[in-house]
C-alpha cells in the first residue's frame, strides 16, 4: 500500500523491520477549556494477516469523561455508532460478528477502563475508528490542566495476576469482579507500537500567558488557540499533560442556548473571590504510599516533600505520618503537637520508609482515619496504581475524613484520584515523574487544611451540587442548564452572581455534554463495594445502575451501562468466519521499569499472584509475589527530544523549607542571629520567584515574614536586613 | 451446540471464548461458516480454564496443562470432507478450515482432478 508505507507502517526501532500492527495509528484531536475537552480520537486499525482479525484496544478513560459516539470508515462505508443497553449492545455486536460483518463496540468497565473492539477486519483492511470522548480539565486559579491518556499504567489489585509472554507483560483480573474486560499487553520498547500525537485548539476565555507541557514537545501556533505534537509522531508510553496558565485570575463563565429558551453553562470561580482564608489549628495525618513502584526519585522527594510540610505545623496543630505498601506503618499510635520535638521525630520515621510492595491504598487511609478520629485531613502521596478504585472509594466516603492527594505518575490514575479527593471534600493534583514532586506538594499542602469558604450552595439549576468547601488554589467548577441571565452562589457569609453569556449552540452542546459526562462518572464511581452481596447492596446497584441509564439516555453518552456499537454490512460478508482476536499492546509508562512489574522482557513465561507482596526487587517467579512497578530515573532520550530529564530530588529551597521552626522563624542561637537566618531565608526563596502570594513556598515565606514583623530590638544592621526581606516578600506581589 | 449456546451454557461471554481460541487453549469450533458447532467438550475446556484461572493461574500458565487435552479433543472431533475423484482416488479435508484456505485447497483438488480424470468431470464432494 503505496499510500500508508510511510504513513501507517510503524517499523522496530533495533532493526528497522516492518511491523504487523492491528493498530496502527492513535490520533488526539478536539478542542479543549478549562471546564474540559470535547475530543475526537482516530484510531487506525489495518490486518496485515491472512484472516479476518477482531482487534481490542483497551484505555483508561481521563477524568471526569464519557463516551459519546464514534465513526467507523473505511472503503466505501461509514457508519455511525447507535448508543444501546449494554445486553443489547453485546448482543448486536455478536450478531454483527456471527454474519461476517465489520462490528464495533465501546464499553466501559470498571476503573474507567473502555475496550474497544472492532470485529472481522479482513485481510488488508483498513478500517478508522474516530471515537468521541468529553473529557474533564483540572481548573486551577491561574489556568488548568489538562491530561490524555496514551497508556495505561499497570496496576495493582490484590487479586490480579501477571506474567510475562514473548517479552510482553501481561495482568489478568477476575473475571468475578471486573467482567470480561481485556487489558493490553504492555512492551518494554514502546518505539515499534502505533504512533500516537495530538492537534488540539484551544478556547481561552482568558489572555494566555503561557501553554507548556511537561510530557511532551509541543508546537504552539495561532497565538495560542492551536497546540500539536512538535515532532512528527510519538510513542504509547505516556500520558499529554498540557499546562494552560492566563495572565490573570477571574471568575469565567461560558455558555450556549440548548433549547427551550435555555442555557446550558459551565463557570469557574477562583477560590481568591471567595476571601481570605482563616487560620485554625490542624489535624493532619501525613498518609505515604511506599509500594514499590514509588521506588527512585518519586519517593525521596515525597519523604522531603513531608518534612517540608511539617515546618509549616505549629505546636497548636497536630499531626501524623502513616506509610502504607500491603502493611502500615504508623510513626506514633496517635497524634503528635507539631513542635520541634516530634517534627524530628517525623523525620527519624521518615528516613526509614523505603519503596516495597503493593499498593493498598484503602488500609493506608483507614488507618489514619482512625488517628483523625474522623476529623482532619488526610495528605496523600501516591502513584494511584490501583484496580478496583469504586471499592476504594466507597471506603473514602464512609471513612470521614477528606483526603487531599497528590498523585505522581507518567500514566494517568487521574480520575481516580479526581474522586477520591472529591468524594470525600478534598482536592488533587497529578504530576509526572519528570517535574518536582516535592514543590508540588508543598503547593498543594498549602491549600489544604482551613478553607476560605464552607457551605457552598447554588441554585438547582446547578448539576451536581458544588462542593462544600474552597480551598486556596483551587476554584470551584459549576455546571447548570437554566433560563436564568446569571448563576448565583452562597456560601456562609457571601455570595456572587455571575452574568451567563449567550454563547452559540454548539458551545451549549458541548457544556451540556461535559455536565453529563461529570455526572456518569459520579455515578459509576458509586457501584456498591466489589464484595458486596446482600440484598441492600444490591438494591443499591440497581439503583445505580437505573440512574446510569437515565443519565446515558439523556445526555447521550455511554457508561456502565450502555455502549455504543455499530455494524457494518460489506460485500460479501461471510457469516460464521471466526476472527482471529489482536489485543493491542502499549508500553510500559516512561520511567518506570519494566521488570519491576513483569519480570525480565524475553524471559520466559512467568506468573505470579500479586499479593501478598515482600520486600523482593527481583524479576518474578511462578508462586512469587512482588509484581508492582518500579519508578525509576531514565536515562532514555523522550521521542522528539526536548524534554527535561527526570529532577533532583532534593534542592536548597526544599531543606530551607524544612528547617522552620514552629514559631515560623529559622533555627539560631540568639534572636539576632535568628533573624539574620529567617531573612536570608526569605531572600533565598524570593530571589527563586515565592513571595508571600505565589510559588509553591507561598505559606512558608508568609509564615517567615510574619515571624520577621514580630521582632523588636534588633541592632541596626540586623533590622535593615529583615525591612529588606520584608520589602522583598511583598515587592514581587502581582 | 452453537457458540451462543455455548455462551449460555459457560457465561463466557463469546468474545471470552475467541480470545481463548486465538491463544490456542480451546479448539475452534468444527466447521467453518454458518454451521459451526461447538461440543460437550468446548464446554468442558471451559470450565476447565475457569477453575484454573480460581486456582490462581494465568492463562499463559494453563496454556501447556490444557495441550494434551486440546489434541485428543481435536482427533477425536475433527469433521472431513470427502472428495471422491473416482473409484481409486479419495480425498479428506478438514472440514473446519478458513474459507480462503478451503478455497486454496479446492483449486489444487479441482487441478488434480482434471490431471487425472479422463471424463472431465469435476471432483464430487461426499
Amino acid at each position: 500500500m503505496s499510500t500508508t508505507a510511510s504513513f501507517f507502517a510503524p517499523r522496530i526501532g533495533a532493526t528497522g523491520e516492518p511491523v504487523k500492527l492491528a493498530m496502527q495509528r492513535l490520533w488526539l484531536g478536539g478542542r479543549v477549556a478549562p471546564v474540559g475537552a470535547r475530543l475526537t480520537v482516530q484510531h487506525v486499525f489495518r490486518s496485515e494477516e491472512k484472516q479476518p482479525i477482531e482487534v481490542i484496544y483497551a484505555f483508561p478513560l481521563p477524568r471526569e469523561a464519557a463516551l459519546r459516539a464514534f465513526r467507523i470508515t473505511g472503503a466505501g462505508f461509514e457508519v455511525d455508532s447507535e448508543l444501546r443497553p449494554m445486553e443489547e449492545a453485546v448482543r448486536r455486536y455478536e450478531e454483527g460478528i456471527a454474519q461476517g460483518s465489520l462490528a464495533a463496540m465501546a464499553r466501559n468497565y470498571g476503573d474507567g477502563l473502555v475496550n474497544l473492539t472492532v470485529g472481522n477486519v479482513r485481510p488488508g483492511e483498513t478500517v478508522t475508528v474516530y471515537l468521541d470522548i468529553m473529557a474533564g480539565a483540572e481548573p486551577r486559579d491561574d489556568g488548568f490542566r489538562f491530561r490524555f491518556p496514551f497508556t495505561l499504567a499497570p496496576s495493582y489489585h490484590s487479586l490480579m495476576r501477571a506474567a510475562t509472554v514473548d517479552g510482553e507483560g501481561e495482568l489478568e483480573l477476575p473475571s468475578d469482579r471486573f467482567g470480561d474486560v481485556i487489558l493490553p499487553r504492555w512492551r518494554a520498547d514502546a518505539s515499534g507500537l502505533h504512533e500516537v500525537g495530538f492537534d488540539l485548539s484551544l478556547l481561552n476565555p482568558a489572555p494566555v500567558d503561557e501553554i507548556g507541557s511537561p510530557s511532551h514537545s509541543i508546537r504552539v501556533k495561532d497565538g495560542g488557540a492551536r497546540v500539536m505534537l512538535a515532532p512528527a509522531r510519538d510513542v504509547p508510553d505516556r500520558d499529554l499533560v498540557l499546562d494552560v496558565k492566563f495572565k490573570d485570575t477571574r471568575p469565567q463563565v461560558i455558555a450556549g442556548p440548548v433549547g427551550d429558551g435555555k442555557r446550558a453553562f459551565a463557570a469557574i470561580v477562583p477560590s481568591t473571590s471567595f476571601g481570605e482564608r482563616k487560620t485554625a489549628p490542624r489535624r493532619i495525618a501525613f498518609l505515604l504510599d511506599r509500594s514499590g513502584s514509588m521506588d527512585g526519585a518519586p519517593i525521596q522527594q515525597a519523604r522531603q516533600a513531608i518534612l517540608a510540610c511539617l515546618a509549616l505545623l505549629t505546636p497548636e496543630d497536630y499531626f501524623t505520618v502513616v506509610a502504607f505498601d500491603d502493611a502500615v506503618e504508623l510513626m506514633e499510635d496517635r497524634l503528635a503537637a507539631g513542635d520541634r520535638g516530634h517534627r524530628d521525630k517525623a523525620a527519624k520515621f521518615l528516613r526509614k520508609v523505603d519503596a516495597r510492595g503493593g499498593t493498598e491504598l484503602a488500609r493506608g487511609f483507614l488507618a489514619a482515619a482512625r488517628m483523625l478520629e474522623g476529623g482532619g485531613d488526610v495528605f496523600l502521596l501516591t502513584d494511584g496504581q490501583v484496580f478496583g478504585t469504586e471499592d476504594i472509594l466507597a471506603k473514602a466516603r464512609s471513612a470521614g475524613v477528606r483526603i487531599s492527594c497528590l498523585g505522581i505518575g507518567a500514566a494517568s490514575q487521574d480520575r481516580f484520584l479526581t474522586l477520591l479527593g472529591r468524594e470525600t471534600g478534598g482536592i488533587s493534583r497529578f504530576v509526572t515523574p519528570r517535574e518536582r514532586v516535592d514543590l508540588a506538594a508543598v503547593d498543594l499542602f498549602a491549600s489544604v487544611g482551613s478553607p476560605v469558604a464552607s457551605g457552598l450552595k447554588a441554585g438547582q439549576d446547578v448539576q451536581p451540587a458544588p462542593v462544600q468547601q474552597v480551598f486556596p488554589g483551587t476554584p470551584v467548577l459549576v455546571f447548570g442548564v437554566t433560563g436564568c441571565d446569571s448563576v448565583d452562589i452562597e456560601w456562609d457569609g457571601g455570595r456572587t452572581s455571575l452574568p451567563i453569556p449567550d454563547g452559540d449552540a454548539e458551545t451549549g452542546a458541548t457544556v451540556r455534554l461535559l455536565q453529563g459526562a461529570r455526572l456518569i462518572t459520579d455515578w459509576e464511581s458509586r457501584y456498591p463495594a466489589e464484595a458486596a452481596t446482600g440484598a441492600l447492596e444490591a438494591r443499591k446497584r440497581n439503583r445505580v445502575a437505573a440512574r446510569l441509564v437515565e443519565l446515558s439516555s439523556t445526555y447521550g453518552l455511554a457508561s456502565s451501562e450502555m455502549a455504543l456499537v455499530a455494524v457494518v454490512k460489506r460485500a460479501g460478508d461471510r457469516p460464521g468466519e471466526l476472527p482471529e482476536t489482536r489485543v493491542v499492546p502499549v508500553g510500559v509508562p516512561q520511567d518506570m521499569a519494566f521488570g519491576s512489574v513483569f519480570g525480565a522482557p524475553g524471559a520466559p513465561v512467568q506468573a505470579a499472584l500479586a499479593a501478598p507482596l515482600g520486600r523482593r526487587r527481583t524479576p518474578p517467579s511462578t508462586g512469587g509475589r512482588p509484581l508492582m512497578p518500579t519508578v525509576v530515573p531514565s536515562a532514555a532520550k523522550a521521542p522528539g527530544g526536548g524534554l527535561p530529564a527526570p529532577p533532583k530530588p532534593i534542592d536548597g529551597l526544599m531543606d530551607l523549607a524544612a528547617q522552620l521552626e514552629p514559631d515560623g522563624g529559622m533555627p539560631g542561637r540568639d534572636d539576632s542571629a535568628r533573624a539574620k537566618a529567617t531573612a536570608e531565608a526569605v531572600l533565598k526563596f524570593v530571589e527563586a520567584g515565592h513571595t508571600v502570594t505565589s510559588g509553591a513556598f507561598r505559606t512558608h515565606v508568609g509564615r517567615l515574614v510574619a515571624f520577621l514583623k514580630a521582632l523588636t530590638g534588633l541592632r541596626a544592621k540586623d533590622q535593615e536586613l529583615v525591612d529588606r526581606a520584608i520589602h522583598a516578600a511583598a515587592g514581587l506581589q502581582p | 451446540m452453537t457458540l451462543s449456546e455455548l455462551v449460555e451454557a459457560s457465561g463466557v461471554p463469546a468474545r471470552t471464548i475467541r480470545f481463548y481460541i486465538s491463544r490456542g487453549l480451546m479448539s475452534g469450533p468444527l466447521k467453518a461458516g454458518r454451521g459451526a458447532e461447538y461440543t460437550p467438550a468446548h464446554l468442558e475446556r471451559l470450565e476447565r480454564i475457569k477453575s484454573l484461572q480460581a486456582e490462581g493461574r494465568t492463562l499463559s500458565e494453563m496454556a501447556p496443562l490444557l495441550e494434551p487435552a486440546a489434541a485428543a479433543t481435536e482427533t477425536a472431533s475433527v469433521a472431513w470432507r470427502h472428495y471422491a475423484l473416482g473409484d481409486d482416488v479419495v480425498i479428506q479435508v478438514r472440514a473446519d478450515l478458513s474459507p480462503w484456505r478451503t478455497r486454496q485447497i479446492r483449486a489444487a483438488i479441482d487441478e488434480f482432478a482434471r490431471r487425472i480424470q479422463t471424463s472431465g468431470q469435476g471432483p464430487e464432494e461426499e
